[in-house]
C-alpha cells in the first residue's frame, strides 16, 4: 500500500500520450467527460469506446495493469447494471428472475450506463497513469492562472501542493517508522476495545506532527536563504510548452467529437 | 526588517499547511470501514491535521488542508469517484470550521469539547441536507439513476449518512481531545513564534 501511495498510479514510458503536455491531457479529459453524456446510440458508444481503448493502447501500458487500476469500480459498474435491470420498466419482458420481470429497455439502459461509467473511469485513470503528480500540479497552476485576476492565490496553492507531494514518501516512511517504534514498546493498534484502539493512535500522531513542524521550519529557512520571495518573477525548473503533438491531438480530438455528433440519433 | 519578518512567517505558514495536508493524506489512506455501515462510508483520521491547522492558524487554514488533501487524492487515485471527493471535502469543512471558530472565540479545553460537539452536529446535519439535495442526486446522475425516489434518499440519509457522521464525529473527538491535551503547550509555543 505504501508503495502505491508513493508513486501514485503513474507508469513511466515514452509513449506519445506520456509526452503530451499535461494541460492538453487535462483539458481533453475534461471535455471527454462532458461529451460522454452526449452519446445516445449504440454506434456513438462504440465510437467513444474505440477511441478510449485506442488511447489506452497508445499509452504502451500493459492492459492488465490498466484494468487492475479499475478494480475498485468494477463493483459499482455491476451494481449500476443490476440497478437498471430492476428499476427500468420499458419495452418487452425478456425473462424473469425470481419472479422479477426483466425488461428489454432495462437491459439496454443498463448496458449503456455501464459503458458510460466504464468510459469515464478508463479515461480519467489514463491521466494519472501517464502523468506524474508533479506534472499535474504544474498543469493546474498554469490552467488556474486567470484566477490571479480575482486575487485567488494560485501560486501559493501550487507551491503547497508540490511541497505536500514532495513529503508524501518521507512522511509515509516516518509514519511506518513511528508505528513500528510504538509497537515495539507494546502499543496495540489491532485488538482491544474500540476506544483504546482509537487512542493508541495518539502516540503515533504526536511525533508525526512535531517532526513535520521541524521539517517545515528547516524548509522555510532553506527557501528564505535561497531568496524565495513568492511567485512574482520566479522561473521554473520544468517549463510547460505546447508542442506540435498537442495541436495534433486537439485536431484528432475535435474530429472524434464531430463523428460522435454524426453518430447520435 | 519588519517586512522580511512577516514574509518569512507567511512562508513558514504555507509550508506547515502543506505538510499538515500530507499527514492528512497519509491518514486518509489508513481508513477502515465500520462493520455495521455500508463500505463507501469509511472512517479515517484525516480531519485531525486539518483541525490542528485550523486551531493553530485560522479556520480557513483548516479548509485549505482539506482542499489540498482532496486535490492530491484525486491526482493520485484518478477521478473514479468525483462525487465522493467533493463529499469528503464538504464533510471535513463542516466539521473543522465550527470547532476552530468555537475554540478561537473561547479558548481552553472545555470550549474544545463543546466545539467538537458542535462540529459533529454541524457535520451531521449539513451532510444529511447536502446528501439529500445534492450528493445523492449527483450520484444518481453519475450512474444514470435519475429516478431515485424520495424514500430511497431519505432511507440512505437516515440509516447511512446521519449515524455515520455522528460516529465519525465521536471517534474524531475521542482521538482529538487526548491528542490536543498532549500537544497544547507545544501548539501555544508555536503560535507565539509563528502567528
Amino acid at each position: 500500500m505504501s508503495n502505491s501511495l508513493i508513486i501514485g498510479q503513474y507508469v513511466p514510458s515514452d509513449s506519445f500520450i506520456h509526452r503530451l503536455d499535461p494541460r492538453t491531457k487535462i483539458t481533453m479529459i475534461f471535455l471527454f467527460v462532458i461529451f460522454v453524456f452526449f452519446a445516445n446510440s449504440a454506434a456513438s458508444y462504440a465510437w467513444l469506446t474505440a477511441f478510449a481503448v485506442g488511447i489506452a493502447l497508445a499509452t504502451k501500458i500493459k492492459i492488465p495493469f490498466i484494468l487492475r487500476g479499475l478494480t475498485p469500480v468494477w463493483f459499482l459498474i455491476i451494481f449500476t447494471f443490476i440497478l437498471h435491470l430492476i428499476v427500468t420498466k420499458d419495452g418487452d419482458i425478456l425473462f424473469q428472475i425470481f419472479s422479477f420481470p426483466v425488461y428489454s429497455g432495462g437491459v439496454i439502459q443498463g448496458i449503456a450506463i455501464s459503458f458510460r461509467f466504464f468510459l469515464l473511469i478508463l479515461v480519467t485513470s489514463l491521466l494519472t497513469l501517464t502523468t506524474t503528480p508533479i506534472e499535474i500540479t504544474d498543469a493546474i497552476e498554469s490552467l488556474l492562472d486567470p484566477l490571479k485576476k480575482i486575487r485567488f492565490p494560485v501560486h501559493e496553492l501550487a507551491l503547497m501542493m508540490s511541497i505536500s507531494l514532495r513529503f508524501i514518501p518521507t512522511l509515509m516512511q516516518e509514519t511506518e517508522k513511528i508505528s513500528k517504534a510504538q509497537a515495539s514498546r507494546g502499543v496495540d493498534f489491532k485488538t482491544g476495545p474500540v476506544k483504546d484502539r482509537i487512542q493508541a493512535i495518539v502516540p503515533l500522531l504526536v511525533p508525526l506532527f512535531v517532526s513535520a513542524f521541524k521539517r517545515a521550519e528547516d524548509l522555510a529557512m532553506a527557501m528564505e536563504a535561497r531568496g524565495y520571495q513568492g511567485g512574482e518573477g520566479r522561473t521554473k525548473l520544468r517549463e510547460l510548452k505546447i508542442e506540435k503533438r498537442d495541436i495534433f491531438s486537439f485536431i484528432i480530438f475535435g474530429l472524434v467529437i464531430i463523428v460522435l455528433f454524426l453518430l447520435r440519433v | 526588517m519588519q517586512k522580511t519578518k512577516r514574509q518569512s512567517s507567511n512562508l513558514l505558514k504555507l509550508i506547515i499547511i502543506a505538510l499538515l495536508s500530507t499527514i492528512s493524506l497519509v491518514l486518509l489512506f489508513i481508513n477502515f470501514p465500520l462493520p455495521f455501515l455500508p463500505t463507501y462510508l469509511k472512517i479515517d483520521f484525516s480531519e485531525v491535521p486539518a483541525l490542528i491547522a485550523a486551531i493553530l492558524f485560522t479556520p480557513m487554514a483548516g479548509v485549505v488542508v482539506e482542499a489540498i488533501k482532496n486535490l492530491l487524492y484525486v491526482i493520485f487515485t484518478g477521478a473514479s469517484d468525483p462525487v465522493g471527493v467533493v463529499a469528503n471535502f464538504a464533510a471535513g469543512t463542516l466539521f473543522v470550521v465550527p470547532v476552530a471558530m468555537f475554540y478561537h472565540k473561547f479558548k481552553g479545553k472545555k470550549s474544545l469539547i463543546s466545539g467538537l460537539a458542535i462540529g459533529t452536529i454541524a457535520m451531521t446535519l449539513g451532510m444529511g441536507v447536502l446528501n439529500y439535495f445534492i450528493i445523492l442526486p449527483a450520484y444518481g446522475a453519475f450512474i444514470g439513476w435519475d429516478t431515485m425516489s424520495i424514500a430511497v434518499k431519505l432511507n440512505t440519509v437516515l440509516v447511512g449518512v446521519i449515524p455515520f457522521n455522528v460516529v465519525k464525529g465521536v471517534i474524531l473527538a475521542v482521538l482529538f481531545i487526548p491528542l490536543f491535551i498532549k500537544l497544547k503547550p507545544w501548539i501555544e509555543q508555536k503560535k507565539a513564534t509563528i502567528g
